[in-house]
């Protein structure tokens, strides 16, 4: 046997080698399934002490505005839904949609959907195929809706509340939202008409829907 | 650690171009290494008195196929992060033809081009200057031909899957397939050296 592989040529050492790992192939499965990735639960459970995984909305709203680019925006909500009304600059990907998303493991990633728990199973999804930076926006559109498209004057409001209020207005207007001033009209939040889309996502230039980066030779 | 590193944000886009410049050296270099960089050993290919761009293309399709598929079975290497190019048959058919008549006219690829080049061969210097120029006729006159572009969608498509076979079944018979291809290429010079009265290169 020895004899025998010592006097093959170099060439056909290789053929036979080819051949062996071809036929062991044939055995081997699909290389699709084939993925293993630890999970971290240690790494997971601290990322969720001290909120450090989540973005409230008016940081979000701070970002927008300033027009930072370094992060993309997820709606995981229907189409329907994001066709309806969604956050300036988000692209629609709904959450069974998640792991097949052209997401990078090296963007930050903020996810939404109405409220917290449709993001924060997308972002145990995520992480767990190892995406660094998932966040989730703190109360979802909800607390998008509440806080900074429709702010609510605070009560006995000092000095500082009041110019802070100030401040939510503009960030209403520029959302086309509306601030409220008087709080009897909060009860009736549910007949606010939320601003048009259209209105919404031409004001930022932060694309809606990237086109996929093209790869390869 | 899983791959492909970069996908797994390993490092980032900066170093990826370091990384791409160091393999681009060394993919240069073992193109060079192999021959690649003189059209006329290119262009014997057609001639059927020189098969060594079909004997180092297809060593490399079975090597990178056997590690692909090896590692990713094993768990190392997440195949659904490697980027497949989407197909379009009808016009990558007639794509491919086109490159083909270039290879032959031409002696080299794209690719080949730029070795030689870098080792200053007059002829590739004017290939490379063609292959710009017909960059520029493409882009021009895109508009025209986009419908045709992108006729024959088919998405992305693996030979599993279009033919329904497991990927085992692919990967032992692209092996026989090579290895086939070697035996006929060997056999196909010894006869053409015959009738020429050449050794090979």
């Amino acid at each position: 046997m020895k004899k025998f592989w010592l006097n093959l040529s170099m060439n056909r050492k290789l053929a036979l080698i080819a051949i062996v790992f071809g036929v062991i192939a044939l055995f081997g499965g699909d290389p699709y399934g084939g993925t293993t990735i630890k999970i971290n639960e240690k790494d997971i459970a601290l990322s969720t002490v001290g909120n450090s995984d989540k973005v409230s909305v008016t940081e979000l709203a701070d970002w927008i505005i300033k027009d930072k680019s370094d992060f993309e925006l997820i709606d995981l909500r229907s189409d329907e839904k994001f066709s309806e009304y969604t956050i300036p600059g988000s692209q629609s990907i709904p959450l069974p949609q998640i792991t097949s998303s052209d997401l990078m493991r090296n963007q930050k990633i903020v996810l939404f959907s109405d409220d917290d728990v449709a993001a924060s199973q997308a972002w145990f999804i995520l992480k767990s195929k190892k995406y660094k930076g998932v966040y989730i926006l703190d109360g979802g559109l909800n607390a998008w809706k509440e806080k900074v498209l429709f702010p609510k004057a605070p009560l006995n409001a000092g000095k500082d509340e009041l110019a802070e209020f100030d401040k939510m207005k503009e960030v209403a207007n520029y959302f086309g939202g509306q601030a409220q001033t008087d709080s009897s009209v909060a009860e009736t939040k549910q007949q606010i008409k939320l601003p048009t889309p259209n209105l919404s996502t031409t004001k930022t230039v932060a694309p809606t829907g990237k086109k996929k980066k093209r790869e390869g030779c | 650690m899983n791959a492909p590193f970069f996908k797994f944000d390993y490092f980032n886009s900066d170093v990826s171009l370091i990384i791409a410049f160091v393999i681009g050296i060394a993919f240069g270099i073992a193109l060079e290494k192999g021959g690649f960089g003189r059209a006329t050993i290119l262009a014997s290919q057609f001639y059927f008195t020189n098969m060594r761009v079909l004997k180092v293309m297809f060593t490399a399709i079975v090597t990178a196929m056997l590690g692909l598929y090896f590692l990713s079975v094993i768990g190392f290497v997440d195949l659904s992060l490697v980027y497949l190019t989407q197909t379009n048959l009808l016009p990558m058919a007639v794509g491919g033809f086109i490159a083909g008549l270039g290879f032959i006219i031409g002696g080299y690829c794209p690719g080949t081009s730029m070795v030689a080049l870098a080792t200053g061969k007059l002829d590739a210097m004017i290939f490379v200057g063609g292959m710009i120029f017909g960059i520029l006729v493409f882009g021009e006159m895109f508009p025209g031909i986009e419908e045709f572009f992108n006729s024959g969608f088919m998405g992305t498509v693996t030979l599993p899957s279009y033919f329904n076979l497991s990927y085992g079944l692919v990967v032992f018979l692209v092996v026989l397939m090579a290895i086939g291809a070697f035996t006929a290429a060997e056999w196909g010079e010894k006869k053409m050296a015959a009738k020429t009265g050449k050794e090979v290169l």
